[in-house]
């Protein structure tokens, strides 16, 4: 008999619209941080907490997620998938695990990063029976979240990005321990449109019989493009480097300066006097040429950053290349996603996947270029480029 | 061309002594062999066998035709040791009969083997006092075992004290041909096993012995292995193993395998043909790592060649099979460009070193992925006679071909289980490119500058593919459009050649449909007269691949009506296609990269078509057979 407490099931079949353009090829858990995807960080929780066996609800792009995980040999877990087709929510990804669930489980998203303590509580505490448990934790904007109201550890209600005045901190952290009961009360939910798992929550809430579990360790959410830096330098400030450094094929030229915070993939060509600093990730097969300043950015695999090119606080997505001197000269800006405007936001700028930057091109603070597009050597790039766009002189 | 698995060791749970890396025990001797078997069942997969042997039950056969999954294994709790046979037949049709292992006249003695047994119609005729069971040429050897037992070998005259080592040996000598042996024995507590053309490895496990025609089959239980060589015989027994060569024990080196059993499991994907496609890009990056200098405009293969050879070298031939052979079609190109030396591709079975040649002002490269080719390996063998410098590009290290040869550069593309090749076809090019390099470098026929822009599109050669992958739906979709067409027929010139001859022979094998690769300038020369509208032509419309040219030849077949599909540079259009699929910017090596399309293109129409994708019928993996 497999011990039933073994079983995670991660969400992992979303799409990840605010993350565009990175997420255009790949679904937000594979977005990388610290030269890993986000799902692999809540892959090792789920394995560092002592769980056996993960079920992976995949849908959009999920061949990067397959192509990544396997079997999941290499984190010494059984990795099993499941398919959500169309993407109908959170309660309709918990559903799709059905078929391979028969007793209770811990449910987290695949996109969300939690310390193994928060995966071992919901697991123990379901061992006592306990079911439905909702993780809770309290961070400095609610209101960003599923703010949670608590009368002792019972949840009065759950609600969605309130618009008003809140008057706690404590949040839905995303980590669930269920009994196969939950797939009869998601059934049992009404919805238009989305079926979300918390209003299920919300509906077992009104009979007193959900219980919410504190939790006060780390919490890290990548909801907007600057989360990948912020989010990237936290796991890079607390991560030990010596186990993530493999030196294989790696080629570093003369007088070439690496601070501490930077983690280099095996497989990196980095030229003379090129210098890496502040929190940064360089992918597999990526190229930073000679003379290039390469300071609080991640860096995806097989991109090619020119020679005097100057990049900070920006993501440079898989296969963009930076022409020689290109610029883009970080720093606080504002960002427009969606409708949303968000001022102080820490981002240089965002090249998407195949984009390429010209020779001697700027990037003004907070441009976000989408993926495949082309932008001439010498141009400004300003605001939101469409993928696909070519960026002309003139 | 066959697999072989076999076992000796006592199962302690407790001790984890057949304990596999995840961490679970199989019940029994037979059990180990079982899953041995299904390791390596890409290796031949038309019959399957196991031979058991226990102090109390003495010998225990089981085999039958069809898939290991199809053979039950018995269950015999006092075994110490099993041998198991996966079998891709060559003398004799699959029948329950003619699958391994073979027994002699009593059924004290079971034999499995990998390989041809040349001389067996002679071996037979000298034993016609025996009972031949089998059509096999396989069978002659537990029969001769069963005469030098008889006959006392290693003990007295009658069999008292006969010894299975001793004959085994004494049988070796009497063989022709290829072969890799393991033969088992009632009231014996050994394996004997014997090498000679066919590959065997044993692995060394703590308090049990492994042998196998591929290191995959135990990779779970040990990754200390030792490679036996050509003429060695061995014994595993309760107390480990011996190797004797020429009658003397001699040392073989232990090494320890490095890659992960893990890496050759299927993981999220339904084939493993299409994991492996999706795994070029990771692939691409290791073949890669640490060999290209951009700047310097050179790589580092780490491979030497004597001083002056390169400089006065006339003609480098490659020599291979399948997919292999179109990988050398297209570095023979690469190689008259970079290296400024004239470069030819033969067909390995058909090699011969050729008049008109000086042995040592030729260099001859092998290319195959596992490096037990047999067809490769004797055309290496008549390379080596004729004394010209030989040289290899594979996948498998320790494999056959790379203790044949003067040098080897390794693809590193992982472990390819699909019986259709797809990464490995990637890494090869890749790899023979670099080695282009390197040559053209040396010799000075490649400046700097030149050698730099390919660098860098091989550089940009990982990323490129993912593009492609990410196209997958759209190929998907003309997969399903296409799919019930008469025939296909793949076009290119230049570099493109190969890749359409690679694209046809992809499609063939996976979907049974037929296909055609042709030099898209000898359509009008005679295919044209095929062309319908129900033949789709798939061209390969990229840099290096003559694009203009090629697109007027598939005009020719679009006047016939034929649908048109093409692979083209991202920026180019050829608005006339029905279907165009964007190849990234990566110079010589973008039809490698509109090969990707092609790989997908035929995954999804044998996967419309429900072809049992990763075991084609009729064919297996590593073709040890000439």
């Amino acid at each position: 008999m497999r011990d039933e407490s073994g079983t995670a099931v991660v969400l992992a079949a979303g799409e990840g619209r605010r993350l565009e353009p990175l997420t255009n090829r790949r679904p937000k858990p594979m977005v990388p941080v610290a030269n890993r995807p986000l799902l692999e960080h809540v892959v090792e929780a789920v394995v560092a907490a002592g769980i056996d066996r993960i079920v992976l609800v995949v849908g959009y792009k999920q061949e990067r997620i397959r192509n990544h995980f396997g079997d999941g040999d290499d984190w010494d877990v059984t990795i099993e998938y499941v398919e959500q087709s169309t993407q109908l929510g959170t309660g309709h990804a918990v559903l799709q695990a059905e078929p391979v669930v028969d007793g209770p489980f811990v449910v987290l998203n695949g996109d969300r990063l939690v310390d193994a303590e928060a995966v071992s509580a919901v697991r123990d505490r379901l061992s006592d029976g306990d079911a439905p448990l909702v993780t809770v934790t309290a961070v400095e904007r609610p209101r960003d979240y599923g703010v949670v109201r608590l009368d002792g550890d019972r949840v009065i209600d759950i609600d969605e990005k309130p618009e008003g005045p809140v008057d706690t901190n404590r949040i839905n952290a995303g980590v669930y321990g269920f009994s196969p009961a939950i797939f009869d009360a998601i059934r049992a939910t009404n919805a238009t449109g989305e079926l979300a798992i918390t209003a299920t929550l919300n509906d077992l809430a009104e009979r007193d019989e959900v219980t919410g579990l504190g939790y006060d360790g780390r919490w890290l959410d990548v909801s907007n493009l600057w989360d990948v830096l912020t989010v990237n330098a936290a796991l890079i400030h607390d991560t030990d480097h010596a186990r993530e450094a493999p030196t294989t094929g790696r080629r570093i030229g003369d007088t070439v300066s690496v601070a501490d915070d930077v983690v280099l993939a095996g497989n990196v060509r980095v030229g003379p006097n090129a210098t890496l600093s502040g929190a940064t990730a360089i992918g597999s097969n990526v190229t930073i040429a000679a003379n290039a300043v390469v300071e609080n950015t991640v860096v995806f695999p097989d991109a090619v950053i020119g020679p005097g090119a100057v990049v900070r606080d920006a993501v440079v997505a898989g296969n963009a290349q930076i022409g020689p001197n290109a610029t883009i000269t970080g720093g606080v800006s504002t960002v427009v996603v969606g409708d949303t405007v968000h001022r102080d936001v820490t981002l240089g700028g965002v090249v998407g996947d195949n984009a390429s930057i010209g020779g001697g091109a700027t990037l003004t603070d907070g441009a976000v270029v989408g993926d495949d597009v082309r932008a001439d050597a010498g141009v400004v790039v300003d605001g939101r480029v469409e993928p696909n766009a070519v960026v002309r002189r003139g | 061309m066959c697999g072989i698995i076999g076992y000796i060791g006592e199962l302690h749970a407790a001790d984890g002594v057949g304990e596999t890396t995840d961490g679970e025990t199989p019940g029994s001797v037979g059990e180990i062999v079982h899953r041995g078997l299904k390791n390596l069942e890409y290796r031949g997969y038309d019959s399957a066998g196991v031979a058991l042997v226990g102090p109390e039950s003495g010998l225990t056969l089981a085999k039958r035709s069809g898939e290991v999954d199809a053979l039950s294994v018995p269950d015999v709790p006092d075994a110490t040791l099993g041998v198991g046979h996966t079998r891709w037949s060559t003398h004799g049709p699959p029948t329950d009969a003619n699958a391994h292992p073979h027994t002699d006249c009593v059924g004290d003695v079971a034999v499995v083997h990998n390989g041809i047994v040349e001389n067996y119609e002679a071996l037979r005729a000298e034993l016609a006092d025996h009972e031949f069971t089998s059509e096999t040429d396989t069978e002659v050897i537990p029969h001769l075992i069963e005469e030098e037992l008889a006959a006392g070998s290693g003990g007295e005259e009658g069999g008292e004290g006969a010894d299975l080592l001793a004959a085994v040996r004494r049988v070796e000598g009497r063989l022709e041909g290829s072969y890799g042996i393991c033969a088992v024995r009632e009231g014996d507590d050994r394996i004997v096993v014997a090498r000679r053309g066919s590959p065997l490895v044993l692995g060394r496990g703590e308090d049990a012995s492994f042998v196998a025609s591929d290191v995959t089959a135990f990779l779970e239980h040990t990754r200390d292995v030792t490679y036996l060589e050509d003429g060695d015989v061995a014994a595993l027994s309760p107390d480990g193993v011996e190797v004797y060569a020429d009658g003397d024990a001699v040392d073989r080196e232990t090494e320890t395998v490095t890659w992960e059993a893990d890496a050759a499991e299927k993981g999220g994907y339904e084939h493993y043909m299409r994991k492996e496609i999706h795994e070029q890009p990771t692939a691409l990056r290791q073949t890669l790592a640490g060999r290209l200098d951009v700047d310097a405009g050179d790589v580092d293969l780490d491979v030497s060649f004597p001083p002056g050879f390169l400089a006065d070298l006339e003609e480098i031939r490659i020599v291979a099979c399948g997919t292999s052979y179109y990988a050398g079609r297209y570095a023979a190109q690469l190689f008259e460009d970079l290296a400024g030396v004239r470069a030819t591709v033969e067909i390995a079975s058909e090699y011969e070193f050729g008049a008109g040649r000086t042995p040592d002002r030729t260099l001859v490269v092998a290319v195959t992925q596992s490096g037990e080719t047999a067809d490769t390996l004797g055309a290496i063998r008549r390379a080596n006679a004729a004394g010209a410098r030989t040289f290899a590009v594979t996948n498998t290290l320790g494999s056959t071909v790379t203790r044949e040869v003067d040098g080897t550069a390794f693809i590193r593309a992982g472990p390819e289980i699909g019986v259709a090749a797809t990464k490995t076809f990637a890494s090869q090019v890749a790899t023979l490119a670099m080695l282009g390099v390197a040559i053209g470098r040396d010799r000075g026929a490649l400046a700097a500058a030149d050698a730099r822009s390919v660098l860098e599109d091989l550089q940009g050669l990982p990323g490129a593919v993912q593009q492609v992958l990410d196209e997958e739906q759209r190929v998907r979709e003309a997969a399903r459009e296409f799919q019930d067409s008469e025939a296909f027929f793949f076009v290119g010139r230049s570099l493109g050649v190969p890749v359409a001859l690679e694209g046809a022979l992809k499609l063939k094998e996976i979907s049974y449909d037929h296909a055609e690769g042709f030099a898209a300038g000898e359509l009008k020369h005679g295919p044209l007269a095929l062309v319908t509208p129900e033949t789709p032509v798939i061209a390969v419309l990229t840099d290096g691949a003559r694009a203009d040219e090629t697109m007027n030849n598939v005009t020719e077949a679009q006047t016939r009506g034929a649908p048109a599909l093409g692979c083209v540079s991202a920026g180019d259009e050829y608005d006339t296609l029905d279907a165009s699929f964007d190849v990234p910017d990566v110079g010589v090596v973008e039809p490698l990269v509109a090969n990707v399309y092609l790989q997908l293109f035929a995954y999804h129409v044998a996967n419309e078509k429900g072809r049992p994708i990763d075991k084609p019928r009729n064919l297996a993996k590593s073709v040890t057979v000439e």
